[in-house]
């Protein structure tokens, strides 16, 4: 596993990392200067001048940040038509993959499910980067549509612990060149 | 241990006098109790985390079965340790202005003590590693590894946690409503639409909040729990497990978070004290806890993102509710503590900047949170150690710093006394480095798409935790240093609170010295530590006459299949009990709520509770088809069954009853939601 920077996750990192160390500079410089002595009444006129607006980028940002995630939803959706359909079933501590090789380019449906407990299918690309992961559970089939275009063996580890040898739960998933 | 503490003036602010009351006794011995048993408690899980991060990091060669057993006990242990110091900061600041009963918070205390040595014997010794999360059925699938004894000691320790915390939930709900009139009037609802010109004290309105978000996650959790217990003697008991995984998490995740609002409600009272500016709630105040009131109960189903047959509409709604949940704490909560600070000449002590730092951590931890809780991007994080970072960041930075605050403000103002400037900063330091190291590396693993729960790591990445290890165990000489620090503290609290007496003894004449307790200066509540009462929960001529009609009907729906006693699948069958339940327990608080039968039953508030905790559970415990199977071929025994089951909900209601106006009803509800809930995920 190793850092790739075309990884949506490097980009969430890097921007968690700057929100962390904005918030940790603003409560060093609160705590400095509590040591002063400032006015009751100044400290509320600019305070709650100041929240209004501290409400209303938050609001704003809230609005905006989520609006948008919910318009990429990685949940799938309409039938598995013009899809390759992979069957996906845990157990205690195997994948099954049914077919287990696809080629690139195709879309696929991952038909996720268990046949015990709650298991975890994450897939990694031939790097070893998460490219995502569903859940896998006993008595329901979730659906997850793909289309993986780098040809490679793809490994798959589980992701919900499961017991025992839920760290060594894992299957590879390949993707040949496209005829 | 000269050199580590110094004597302060007052160690608090010198304008916070005028409104700083004397703790008096109860309040310091219930506080003291809460916190310095969660505060061990931390400690002691703590060391298991470290144990577990140093196994990840191939310093240690604990077995996946020992580390697994150790993850389960860390999880559960020190969600316990700081629910019990944060129950104790919240009695401690709420007590003064609400008559809470001791007795309650000493059942509340026993029933947590003995719950975690359940626990702790479920785990160490029944070999029990499903998890603090225990997701079923995987506890009925342990792979050789335990057996069922320690599932059932385990779902039982965890049951009487969850009634320790109710039993706080209904003292706090009682008592807040009873003293400000009502539900509405404790939540501030009346100063908010400007009917009345002055709220509640900020405590009791989250206290309020709290305590009814409290008892909806309990009545979630008991309802799971007794499920599990239920499946331990019954094989043929099954679990829907998408609805099971539901009830678990909004358990789960609604109790970590409380015990993070429990928190925020005694800071409101503990921040204005070392800042010398009162705080009062305000109606933002007041709209913000209401907003915490939705939040805090709807925002859950982010743990089942990645279920995707979870119905799209509640991941929507959690994923606005997720984010919604900043608002009141960043808008109100943290950015009004800062406003007491801002330029307050604030009054450092070591309690005081723990508290101050415990801030950075529910801020820094959240962000973290709200950036999971987006819906494509956890798919990309979810159940990456992203989850473990976040949570981690504001339950170690957050709760367990302000576990510690707690601890130090009692015996620094016991003591009058504080750490050096020199041994806190060092202790804080210690404490934040280490902390934020902790963290950083999982967040840093989560971005790598590293798997959370891993004994064994995957290849390449052990150094990640051997480097977290590092920072723990600075975290750990931080944590090390404050229990140091305390050891002065509690000396001098004592030689302040007693002094020695020359004596003589009357049979042998030798003189000796006696320790007598100071007359204290300690102030009393103002209020007599008695019940606000508040009626019953059908209190007017048309709710009585409703309760009538809603029971008729009810009867009527419910005979055919009481004297039938036919079914089609055990989820109609355990949906039937409901029914009968339900119209059990509507009789119950139609009798309960006649005010000559009222009279007659007295106010016995304490044998309601225990009742209105025992009666659902029993019922729920004996729905199992190994009880109803045999009783199917003889009509009469199976109709007797059926009149049981409406018998526990008749005795659920009446129990209800004694519980006052507010807290009978959400009790009543609450109860009858539990075999709805238990039909649903039971099949």
């Amino acid at each position: 596993m190793s850092v790739h920077y075309g990884d949506p996750q490097v980009a969430i990192g890097v921007v968690f990392a700057v929100l962390a160390l904005l918030l940790g500079g603003v409560f060093l410089a609160i705590g400095l200067q509590a040591r002063s002595d400032v006015p009751d009444e100044r400290v509320h006129r600019v305070g709650y001048w100041l929240r209004k607006r501290w409400l209303a980028v938050l609001l704003v940002i809230g609005v905006v940040v989520v609006g948008v995630s919910l318009l990429d939803l990685p949940f799938a959706s309409g039938s598995n038509h013009g899809r390759a359909v992979v069957r996906v079933t845990g157990g205690q501590f195997f994948w099954s993959l049914a077919p287990n090789k696809v080629e690139a380019g195709t879309p696929i449906r991952f038909d996720v499910s268990s046949i015990d407990v709650n298991h975890g299918f994450g897939l990694y690309d031939p790097h070893g980067h998460l490219i995502g992961s569903v859940q896998a559970m006993p008595g329901y089939h979730n659906n997850l549509d793909l289309t993986l275009n780098e040809v490679g063996v793809y490994r798959i580890r589980c992701l919900e612990f499961c017991g025992l040898s839920h760290s060594i739960m894992e299957s590879s998933f390949t993707v040949a060149p496209a005829r | 241990m000269k050199g580590i503490v110094a004597p302060a003036s007052a160690v608090v602010h010198p304008r916070a006098v005028v409104f700083t009351q004397r703790a008096s006794a109860i309040e310091r011995r219930v506080g003291l109790l809460f916190a310095a048993t969660g505060v061990a408690l931390i400690g002691v899980m703590g060391v298991l985390g470290l144990i577990m991060r140093l196994t990840q990091a191939n310093v240690l060669g604990v077995s996946p079965a020992w580390f697994y057993r150790l993850m389960t006990l860390h999880g559960a242990g020190m969600i316990t340790g700081a629910l019990l110091a944060m129950m104790g900061a919240l009695w401690y600041v709420l007590h003064p202005s609400v008559p809470l009963r001791p007795g309650r918070m000493l059942v509340a205390y026993a029933l947590t003590v003995t719950g975690v040595l359940a626990v702790v014997i479920a785990t160490l010794v029944g070999g029990f590693a499903a998890g603090w999360t225990f997701l079923p059925p995987l506890p009925f699938h342990p792979a050789g590894q335990w057996s069922v004894w320690s599932e059932s000691l385990f779902f039982v320790g965890n049951l009487l946690v969850g009634a320790s915390f109710c039993v706080f939930c209904v003292d706090v709900l009682e008592q807040t409503t009873g003293t400000y009139g009502g539900l509405a009037r404790a939540l501030g609802w009346h100063y908010l639409r400007g009917r009345e010109e002055k709220a509640p004290p900020p405590q009791a309105i989250a206290a309020t909040v709290i305590a009814i978000d409290g008892l909806i996650s309990c009545a979630v959790g008991s309802t799971i729990l007794v499920g599990l217990l239920g499946r331990t003697y019954d094989s043929t008991v099954g679990f829907d497990a998408l609805v099971a995984k539901n009830l678990v998490y909004f358990f789960g995740h609604s109790i970590a978070n409380l015990s993070i609002y429990l928190g925020a409600a005694a800071i409101y009272v503990l921040v204005p004290r070392y800042a010398g500016r009162p705080y009062e709630a305000s109606k933002v105040f007041v709209a913000g806890w209401m907003g915490s009131l939705v939040f805090i109960a709807t925002a859950y189903s982010h743990h089942l993102y990645m279920d995707f047959v979870q119905p799209a509409w509640a991941d929507i709604i959690s994923a606005i509710a997720s984010y919604g949940a900043l608002l009141p704490v960043a808008v109100i909560t943290i950015y009004s503590m800062t406003m007491l600070i801002w330029g307050s000449r604030y009054h450092w002590t070591l309690a005081s900047t723990l508290l101050y730092i415990g801030f950075t951590g529910w801020a820094i931890g959240g962000v973290g949170a709200v950036i999971d809780s987006l819906i494509p991007i956890n798919f990309r994080l979810h159940n990456t150690t992203w989850v473990v970072a976040h949570f981690h960041t504001y339950l170690i930075l957050t709760v367990v710093v302000w576990a510690l605050a707690f601890l130090a403000h009692l015996l620094e103002r016991d003591a009058n006394r504080t750490s050096t400037r020199r041994v806190r900063t060092w202790t804080v330091s210690l404490i934040l480095v280490g902390g934020y190291g902790l963290t950083g590396t999982w967040f840093v693993e989560g971005t790598l798409g590293v798997p959370r729960r891993y004994a064994i790591q995957p290849p390449g990445t052990s150094n990640y935790s051997l480097v977290g290890a590092v920072f723990a165990f600075l975290f750990a000489a931080g944590f090390l240093a404050f229990v140091i620090q305390l050891v002065p503290m509690v000396r001098a609290a004592r030689s302040r609170r007693y002094h020695l007496v020359e004596r003589v003894d009357g049979w042998t004449g030798t003189h000796y010295q006696h320790r007598e307790s100071v007359v204290s200066e300690e102030s009393q509540p103002s209020h007599t530590a008695l019940l606000a009462r508040q009626g019953v929960p059908l209190a007017s001529p048309t709710q009585l006459g409703l309760g009538v009609v809603a029971c008729v009907i009810s009867l009527a729906a419910f005979f055919p299949q009481i004297v039938n006693a036919s079914e089609v699948s055990n989820r109609y069958h355990h949906l039937d009990h409901a029914g009968q339940f339900f119209t059990g327990a509507l009789l119950g608080v139609l009798l309960g709520s006649q005010p000559a039968i009222s009279r007659r039953l007295g106010d016995h508030s304490s044998i309601g509770l225990a009742v209105v905790l025992v009666a659902p559970t029993v019922m729920m415990l004996v729905m199992v088809p190994r009880f109803y199977e045999p009783l199917e071929p003889h009509p009469l025994e199976h109709a007797l069954y059926h009149l049981a089951m409406a018998g526990c909900g008749l005795a659920t209601g009446v129990g209800a009853t004694r519980l006052g106006l507010v807290t009978g009803r959400l009790m009543f509800v609450l109860s009858i939601g539990m075999p709805l809930m238990f039909a649903a995920a039971m099949k």
